[in-house]
């Protein structure tokens, strides 16, 4: 029984561990001292000056842009092939799922230069347009699995229902199924919306001159160090986190995370 | 459920199979176009030769994967998988204790304790990494309790140190979930009846825990291993760029020197990793579902 001890204390660890850099960047984000030095009590001045930072600004804009743009459309075509897949009973459903997994398992930066290789052969100027189409192919196999678990547990009778009683395709949509998928598409939203807003992968291949997102933004500035206007940045970006995780749920998150990987 | 009301559900649901079908087709045709698609050109190009403009000819060489071999490239590659092995092992070996640990909680502290690490998940990667900046760096925590003791000058920014925890610190939210996942489905009776036997706690996993959760495992190691490899942020921010991964290499190729072939030719050997991984895990899964029907 003593190595339970052992390994509990061990895993009592991995959660300090998990917090320790989330907890550092949010009390430095206070931090007087303005080269992170010290500690020298506390200060919203960083958070000030974030938001005078017009160039910041702009890349903030740009991400925001491309993330609600990427969410809306991943989710669109989420909940087609959710639906479509949940009827679908027919050969090939099988190559259909690791399809549209696929880009889940191919590493990120050759999903990346591979779309790169696209553009710059046919032309395609680099830009928003083109980071909208490299986010848009990592955020929907997400959003195409948040919603497939909602869709593959409606009961069939009930779209039946409708139609029988003469609803449209149309109207059975937004009379039944998408009142049954809501909090599936709120999440399917919201994590395709966090995987555009956050990435970089991408974006370092797929963006164009005047199209520099807010993650290549804060990484070009870090490569010549840790500021603590970026330190105020990364608090309100743990922040942005907590409040989707919380939106989505918990129990919609384990289903996500854990139980479609069981 | 009477079979002709079966009859008429299963008649039903045949019924919009058409309309299904069309439903498929823009999430289809998405993966096509951005992904599979794309992939070929990948594959193409690594065998294309490179103008001076950044653009690619029309020829066939082969020269882009041999020049890959050089002791410049192949030191990359070499410590790439060096590393990702390394991040891989360390990645398994917490997220197996980190979720025995959660497993043997109470239901509701197990929601709970899980909510504990999907919040680093969903935390945006680079804030991820710059907060090692904060803890490892001179103006850190960690410099400053070693300053009290009068120990000046503590830095671990740039160091492999700080990689190796900045890597286990991206990972291991990844690695947690499959092997989880398994082990939430161990009925607990099993490891009650290994005790019962006389086994210890080291028994009870090698015999009875280790094996069932093989699954999770093995799906951890695969969300682990290649993506580490393909990481650039990490080695640039935390290591300072003095020992780049295939990630940084490929970045480079394309950005920096904009020799595609080249670029083309490292993606398709990290896709190729991939691939083989791939082929070892399905094999490890046939394995152990093989063992669980015996």
């Amino acid at each position: 029984m003593t190595v339970d001890r052992v390994v509990n204390g061990f895993a009592r660890g991995v959660f300090v561990f998990l917090y320790l850099p989330i907890v550092a960047v949010i009390v430095y984000s206070f931090n007087a001292a303005g080269t992170n030095t010290r500690f020298e009590g506390l200060t919203l001045q960083w958070y000030v000056e974030l938001f005078q930072d017009a160039a910041l600004m702009q890349t903030l804009q740009t991400s925001a842009i491309v993330a609600v743009i990427t969410a809306t459309v991943a989710t669109i075509i989420g909940i087609m092939f959710a639906l479509g897949i949940a009827r679908y009973r027919g050969r090939g459903r099988a190559s259909l799922l690791a399809l549209i997994a696929l880009p889940l398992i191919v590493p990120e930066i050759v999903l990346g230069v591979a779309l790169l290789s696209v553009f710059s052969t046919t032309r395609i100027p680099l830009g928003i347009g083109t980071l909208v189409l490299g986010h848009l192919i990592v955020s929907l196999p997400l959003a195409t699995l948040v919603l497939m678990s909602s869709a593959v547990m409606l009961d069939p009778s009930l779209p039946e229902a409708a139609t029988d009683l003469g609803c449209t395709p149309w109207q059975t949509f937004t009379r039944v199924y998408f009142p049954l998928l809501r909090p599936a598409v709120v999440a399917a939203w919201l994590l395709s919306f966090t995987t555009s807003f956050s990435n970089i992968v991408m974006s370092t291949f797929l963006s164009g001159v005047g199209s520099t997102t807010l993650p290549l933004k804060i990484y070009s500035s870090l490569k010549t160090g840790l500021t603590p206007t970026i330190n105020a940045l990364g608090a309100l970006l743990i922040l942005l986190t907590l409040v989707i995780v919380l939106l989505v749920g918990v129990t919609q998150m384990r289903r996500i995370l854990v139980e479609s990987r069981g | 459920m009477t079979s002709t009301t079966r009859a008429i559900q299963l008649g039903r649901k045949e019924r919009p199979k058409r309309g299904s079908l069309l439903l498929l087709v823009p999430g289809i045709a998405s993966v096509v176009l951005l992904g599979i698609l794309p992939l070929f050109i990948v594959a193409r190009n690594s065998f294309a030769v490179a103008d001076n403009y950044g653009g690619i000819t029309d020829g066939l060489t082969f020269d882009n994967y041999a020049k890959l071999l050089d002791p410049v490239y192949s030191k990359t590659l070499f410590y790439s998988l060096g590393l990702g092995v390394l991040n891989t092992v360390v990645c398994l070996v917490v997220g197996y204790i980190t979720s025995y640990y959660i497993v043997s909680r109470p239901p509701n502290r197990q929601g709970f304790l899980l909510l504990l690490v999907i919040i680093p998940f969903w935390t945006d990667f680079l804030v991820r990494t710059f907060a090692w900046i904060t803890i490892l760096g001179s103006g850190g925590p960690i410099a400053g309790v070693l300053g009290v003791f009068g120990v000046a000058g503590f830095s671990l920014i740039p160091s492999n140190v700080a990689v190796v925890l900045g890597l286990l610190y991206s990972f291991l939210p990844t690695a947690i979930f499959p092997i989880y996942a398994s082990m939430r489905s161990i009925d607990p009776s099993l490891k009650e009846a290994a005790t019962d036997l006389g086994c210890g706690w080291w028994g009870v996993h090698r015999r009875v825990i280790l094996p069932l959760t093989g699954p999770g495992i093995l799906g951890a190691a695969l969300l682990t291993f290649i993506p580490t490899m393909g990481v650039f942020v990490i080695p640039v921010l935390l290591g300072g760029g003095k020992d780049p991964l295939v990630g940084n290499l490929i970045v480079t190729l394309y950005t920096e020197f904009r020799n595609q072939p080249m670029g083309a030719a490292a993606s398709m050997v990290l896709l190729l990793l991939m691939l083989i991984s791939m082929v070892l895990v399905g094999l490890g899964l046939k394995r152990s579902s093989a063992k669980k029907g015996a």
